[in-house]
């Protein structure tokens, strides 16, 4: 299968993210559409298409739209997840950066949807040059009356707001967002059903419909072609189109939109294939499992990487190749997730850090054939306790790669050096 | 392979005295911008993180307790809270920092794309360690985690634009064209985030209500 590109139809036209050329290619059609149906409609079409959430959990998107209350005794919000922060991940990059003007496209509409009048954009701190770009298209969208007052003459008011962070990954994770968004430390808040779910009491306790950048950028070419044109694509519950960052070691690195469903070893190929010889890939950002070259055989969709015992994730798709230490790559992991945690729960902010200690001893010589087993059991002590999944992320790649790869960590603690060195290839970390 | 986190280091300030009046630096300019993005949100504490950026242009490229005392005063809250909300985020700098910023990737992509060998050769080059400033200000060298730009591994961040698919001989160049630039990134980083949140129409009115006060003032 070739790419498929939807949100990417236009990625390549020069001055796309300026708002005249997106006009030429039928920007803001959608916007107009959506304002001459009912809010229930838009709703509608987004529970025809089947979209997921495109930032790593793969909710159905609707069931948020849906979920928004349908009176306006509070005000609404829409928050537009940019934190893009899980490693592998360049895909909110891209779409700010080219289609800036899709990405409010599609936040209009889901205001209007959601009966939301303030919008905000929550962009990383390191993303200056995306928020400079959404800067001037919503700056042009504003002169152009698709943002602020009465739009387009509909009577449907809608405020876009951009709002930075500051350096922290726990940032992407919603109520984290939440918290940062309100000017307090970002940490995340206790979660349904302990608690209600931000599409009932959300940024100052007021219904907050909280999308992805990407998953915002689908609704306009949903709404312009209908839900059941979308949902066509892809399989049967995983709908649509899938945009795949590829990085690490294949000769093409970038961004590359598919059909969901499609299988992974065409995606490689589509990324110029592998650079060397294949060990293993992570499909969905750094927090998913990893897979090895032999259960590469897989399609990319929800469900069937699921059944492969890893995630789709964000689609950060990293492939590794034989010169790959993944005792040392581990360590690296182990210690991106102990550099974020935020702090706030005990067993991801003490088991993080004990994951690391672990594997420097093993990295140092002073590995214990018990230290594998000790760092199963700390990934069982922090998946599954921490209020956000910041903790589960930090388990379960740990957990998968002594799965498929216990042999190295075997060797590396009985040799003190790494099975690859012994190769006798140049370790590539 | 990355040196072993330092587990529990915890950026040690210095103590103001929060009974004093705190000594104002904002330029008008500064006290404007605050105001109109303190608009954009319901109440005026969700301007925290806006206005800590704005105090980091203002200081110069970093956050002394003085600047987190006059945070604190402009928002009506406590130093207690400046300070935990200014040292939970990793680009709000709590030490004074060079006025060029090096932020090395060495996440799990870059890490595998030669991340490591540019760091390792920035700190031959400048004869500095991770974190540290060399002697005449001019550079400080730091490791970062993703940058989220892996198709360009490996990646770094300098100031508001990042380089990607760096080779040493890169690194080599770009160091002579940031040793001749004057610019301060880490203060140009800070007015870029500022200036992000700010919509057109406030900006043009941040820059009318200036020209009134130089007027009233020439007058």
């Amino acid at each position: 299968m070739p790419e498929r590109r939807v949100l990417f139809e236009h990625r390549d036209v020069p001055g796309i993210e300026t708002l005249e050329v997106y006009e030429k290619h039928g920007g803001y059609s959608a916007l107009r559409k959506a304002l001459s149906m009912t809010r229930q409609q838009v709703i509608d079409e987004v529970k025809a298409s089947g979209v997921r959430g495109r930032g790593g959990a793969g909710f159905p998107a609707w069931i948020k739209w849906n979920g928004i209350p349908k009176d306006e005794s509070k005000p609404h919000y829409v928050l537009c997840n940019a934190d893009e922060g899980e490693p592998g991940t360049f895909k909110d990059r891209e779409l700010m950066m080219r289609l800036p003007h899709q990405v409010i496209e599609g936040m209009v509409i889901a205001g209007y949807a959601t009966l939301a009048k303030v919008g905000y954009i929550y962009i990383r701190g390191e993303y200056t040059e995306p928020a400079r770009v959404m800067r001037r298209a919503i700056d042009e969208a504003y002169r152009a009356g698709y943002l602020g007052k009465n739009i387009l003459g509909s009577g449907v008011d809608f405020d876009l707001y951009i709002h930075m962070g500051a350096g922290s990954y726990e940032c992407g994770e919603e109520s984290a967002m939440m918290s940062s968004l309100m000017g307090e430390r970002g940490q995340p808040r206790l979660k349904f059903p302990h608690a209600p779910l931000p599409t009932i009491a959300g940024l100052w306790d007021c219904p907050t419909l909280i999308n992805n950048v990407e998953t915002l950028s689908c609704v306009p070419a949903i709404i312009r072609n209908g839900g059941a044109w979308y949902a066509s694509m892809g399989t049967e519950k995983s709908t649509g189109t899938k945009i795949f960052s590829v990085s690490g070691h294949v000769n093409r690195p970038g961004n590359y939109e598919v059909e969901m469903g499609t299988p992974l070893m065409e995606l490689l190929e589509l990324a110029g294939g592998v650079k060397g010889k294949l060990k293993a890939v992570i499909p969905g950002g750094s927090s998913v499992p990893i897979l090895p070259a032999d259960k590469c055989d897989v399609n990319l969709d929800y469900e069937s990487l699921q059944a492969a015992g890893t995630m789709l994730g964000s689609g950060g798709f990293m492939v590794l190749n034989d010169t790959v230490c993944i005792v040392r790559f581990m360590r690296r992991t182990a210690a991106f997730y102990a550099h974020e945690s935020c702090g706030k729960c005990t067993p991801c902010r003490e088991g993080t850090r004990w994951m690391v200690k672990i594997f420097d001893r093993i990295l140092a010589g002073g590995g214990r054939m018990e230290d594998i087993d000790l760092l199963l059991d700390i990934c069982d002590q922090i998946d599954g306790r921490s209020y956000c999944g910041l903790g589960d992320a930090a388990a379960w790649p740990i957990r998968a790669s002594i799965k498929h790869f216990r042999h190295e960590y075997e060797y590396f603690i009985q040799h003190g050096h790494s099975i690859v060195e012994a190769e006798g290839k140049a370790v590539a970390v | 392979m990355s040196e072993p986190i330092r587990l529990g280091e915890y950026p040690r300030m210095r103590r103001v005295d929060e009974r004093k009046p705190p000594e104002l630096r904002f330029s008008q300019r500064a006290i404007e911008e605050l105001e109109r993005i303190k608009k954009h949100y319901p109440n005026k504490r969700a301007a925290m993180l806006p206005a800590l950026w704005i105090a980091q242009r203002e200081y110069g490229g970093y956050l002394p307790p003085e600047a987190l005392m006059e945070v604190a005063y402009r928002m009506g809250t406590s130093y207690a809270v400046v300070e935990g909300v200014a040292t939970f985020y990793t680009m709000y700098n709590k030490r004074p920092v060079g006025r060029v910023m090096l932020e090395v990737c060495t996440n799990l992509t870059c890490s595998i794309c030669g991340g490591y060998e540019i760091l390792r050769y920035l700190e031959e080059k400048l004869g500095i360690r991770v974190g540290e400033t060399t002697p005449d200000g001019q550079f400080t060298l730091m490791e970062v985690e993703c940058l989220n730009d892996c198709g360009n591994a490996p990646v770094m961040q300098v100031g508001n634009r990042y380089y990607g698919n760096l080779t040493l001989e890169k690194i080599d160049a770009l160091l002579e064209e940031l040793k001749s630039s004057e610019e301060h990134t880490v203060v140009q980083l800070a007015d870029t985030i500022v200036q992000c949140h700010l919509t057109e129409s406030e900006r043009q009115d941040i820059e009318r209500a200036l020209a009134r006060a130089a007027q009233a003032e020439e007058a």
